[in-house]
């Protein structure tokens, strides 16, 4: 970017960037080398897999991202659709009451949705996560869909009109088949919100055979004391879907963060 | 006269079938509409509803106070505590971030070895549940934790300090753990920006004989605007949520040193069931993530319009 690099800049650089990222690296180093600490790797990993309910827990949070990854990429696929290609008056006013909820934090909703969840009997349901979990990805994937359905050329939604196709038929045939992008962007963004809620299970799911993974390191902690090695190990094991994710679709991981802030 | 009954039919038709069309446009709103105002917006009207009442959760026949939970809110200690808390956590943090995310932007688009590895190693944290983050520093912080054995190592021991035990410095730490975990999101951004701006402007500047330093205070910088913007936004919004770090490391504490809204919304409508005086609480953080969009939307326009 600054031109031609002379051997100091170039050494310059490498220093300097080092020095950046050493803070960011010692903490992932650390908990992955503690993790080997103690017993020994293998008897740490095997003790959590072997002693802990570990499984089950990642059982319960793959549900709990399962279902709010369907609920949020359907609801957003057709809700982006409508916004971007079809007529309907007061369309701007939907788009805006849709996407006024990326303002609002909604852990400040934490009161109506504990008096809610409980009148409806939902408690140790993981539909109690999924529901509110779902409400607040939305706004944002909405949004990112929307501005990508609409660089979709009109011809096409045209032409398969006049081949006599119904919307729906168009949005599965036409529409989505020319935004796999954005729905991959949809579907790795809602599970890694999904997999990483921490309040939303601790307030609703309390029964211990439903907690979800970001309850491991409480949960091992109050039982099984303070092994730091095997907690880590924990930590670590928890972490691994997410990051072979990020490893994996990495661009639209980044994609993800950067297209909703940068464009609109 | 048959004819025009049959355009007029045909007319009709089409009417019917475009009014149908926009009634099935609707249709496919319906699902993510109905989550949103029904669990958002009914949320936010329950909620205020609830703020006027002196309010157990259970007891069938509520009391209405009015704005008896407001006038108490403002009466007491620990809302001024955590507001403050949050103020300066999100001021320090945001600044923090937006500084050390360009300056790491800008230094990897320099000449350097391993850049893949070095961004994947600042933005990981993003991606990373912030309970195992916590859980993870909550070790990092204890008084024979990492941190301080580290300190030693280097020959700083004069700062070791147990961390999160001391009121002088866990707001501090918990500061440190969000400039770990979000740094990378201001990095990619700026990142992102940067290679839109334009190589032919840095060229002349240098030609001109502005040095590195130079060319980044005076082109660089004015041209992220929108990106700045963006990231102060989602800052404030970011900081008046924050809550996973603050309980799982400090739990507000010692002594309310780091207590936030958020976490004393938790245990007062929660733990201590103040339904009612959680949901004022609730509504001063509604309030202000409304009132400070705005007024950064305004500033950015005036600035845009100057």
């Amino acid at each position: 970017m600054f031109g031609r690099a002379t051997i100091r800049a170039r050494i310059l650089y490498q220093v300097l960037a080092t020095v950046l990222v050493l803070p960011f690296a010692f903490p992932l180093l650390w908990v992955v080398l503690v993790s080997f600490q103690g017993q020994g790797a293998r008897a740490n990993y095997a003790a959590v897999f072997t002693q802990t309910p570990f499984l089950q827990f990642i059982t319960n949070s793959l549900i709990i991202s399962a279902g709010t990854v369907v609920t949020v990429t359907l609801c957003t696929l057709l809700a982006g659709f409508a916004l971007s290609k079809l007529e309907m008056p007061g369309k701007q006013l939907l788009f805006m009451a849709v996407v006024a909820g990326l303002m609002l934090p909604g852990i400040a909703l934490t009161v109506p949705m504990f008096l809610i969840i409980r009148e409806l009997g939902l408690f140790n349901n993981y539909v109690a996560v999924i529901g509110p979990l779902s409400a607040i990805i939305l706004p944002m994937t909405v949004l990112l869909t929307r501005n990508y359905m609409r660089n979709v050329p009109d011809e096409l939604l045209d032409a398969a009109k006049i081949d006599g196709a119904t919307s729906f038929t168009t949005l599965v045939r036409v529409v989505v088949p020319l935004s796999r992008a954005i729905v991959a962007v949809v579907i790795v963004w809602s599970f890694l919100n999904a997999w990483n809620e921490f309040f939303l299970p601790l307030l609703f799911l309390t029964d211990p055979g439903m907690q979800a993974v970001t309850q491991i390191p409480t949960y091992f902690t109050s039982t099984y004391g303070s092994d730091v090695p095997k907690i880590f190990a924990a930590l670590t094991l928890m972490c691994l879907p997410i990051v072979v994710t990020y490893v994996a679709f990495q661009r639209h991981f980044e994609r993800g963060l950067t297209a909703g802030a940068i464009k609109d | 006269m048959t004819a025009t009954t049959a355009t007029t039919a045909a007319a009709g038709r089409s009417r019917l079938r475009s009014r149908r069309a926009r009634l099935t446009a609707y249709l496919y709103v319906i699902p993510a509409l109905m989550l949103i105002v029904g669990i958002i917006y009914v949320g936010v009207v329950y909620n205020s509803w609830v703020s006027t009442l002196d309010w157990n959760g259970l007891d069938p026949e509520p009391t209405q106070v009015g704005g008896g939970n407001y006038a108490r809110l403002l009466a007491d200690p620990i809302f001024w505590t955590a507001l403050r808390n949050v103020a300066l956590f999100g001021v320090v943090t945001i600044l923090v971030q937006m500084g050390l995310g360009l300056l790491i932007a800008l230094v990897l688009s320099g000449p350097v070895y391993g850049r893949g590895v070095y961004r994947a190693v600042v933005f990981v944290p993003v991606v990373l549940a912030p309970a195992a983050i916590s859980a993870a520093f909550r070790q990092f912080f204890r008084p024979d934790g990492q941190l301080n054995a580290l300190l030693d190592a280097v020959g700083l021991d004069a700062l070791q300090r147990a961390w999160v035990a001391d009121p002088q410095v866990a707001l501090l730490a918990l500061m440190a753990v969000n400039v770990f975990s979000w740094t990378g999101f201001s990095f990619l951004l700026y990142q992102a920006a940067l290679s839109q701006v334009e190589a032919s402007q840095l060229e002349a500047a240098q030609i001109d004989g502005a040095g590195t330093v130079r060319t980044v205070r005076s082109i660089v910088v004015p041209q992220l605007r929108m990106t700045h913007v963006t990231l102060a936004l989602t800052g404030v919004i970011g900081s008046l949520k924050t809550f996973d770090i603050v309980f799982l490391i400090t739990g507000g504490g010692p002594a309310r040193s780091t207590e936030f809204l958020t976490t004393y919304i938790y245990k007062e409508a929660i733990m201590q069931f103040n339904v009612g005086y959680g949901a004022a609480l609730s509504m001063i953080v509604l309030a202000l993530a409304l009132l400070l969009t705005a007024v950064q939307m305004r500033l950015y326009r005036l600035d845009r319009e100057s």
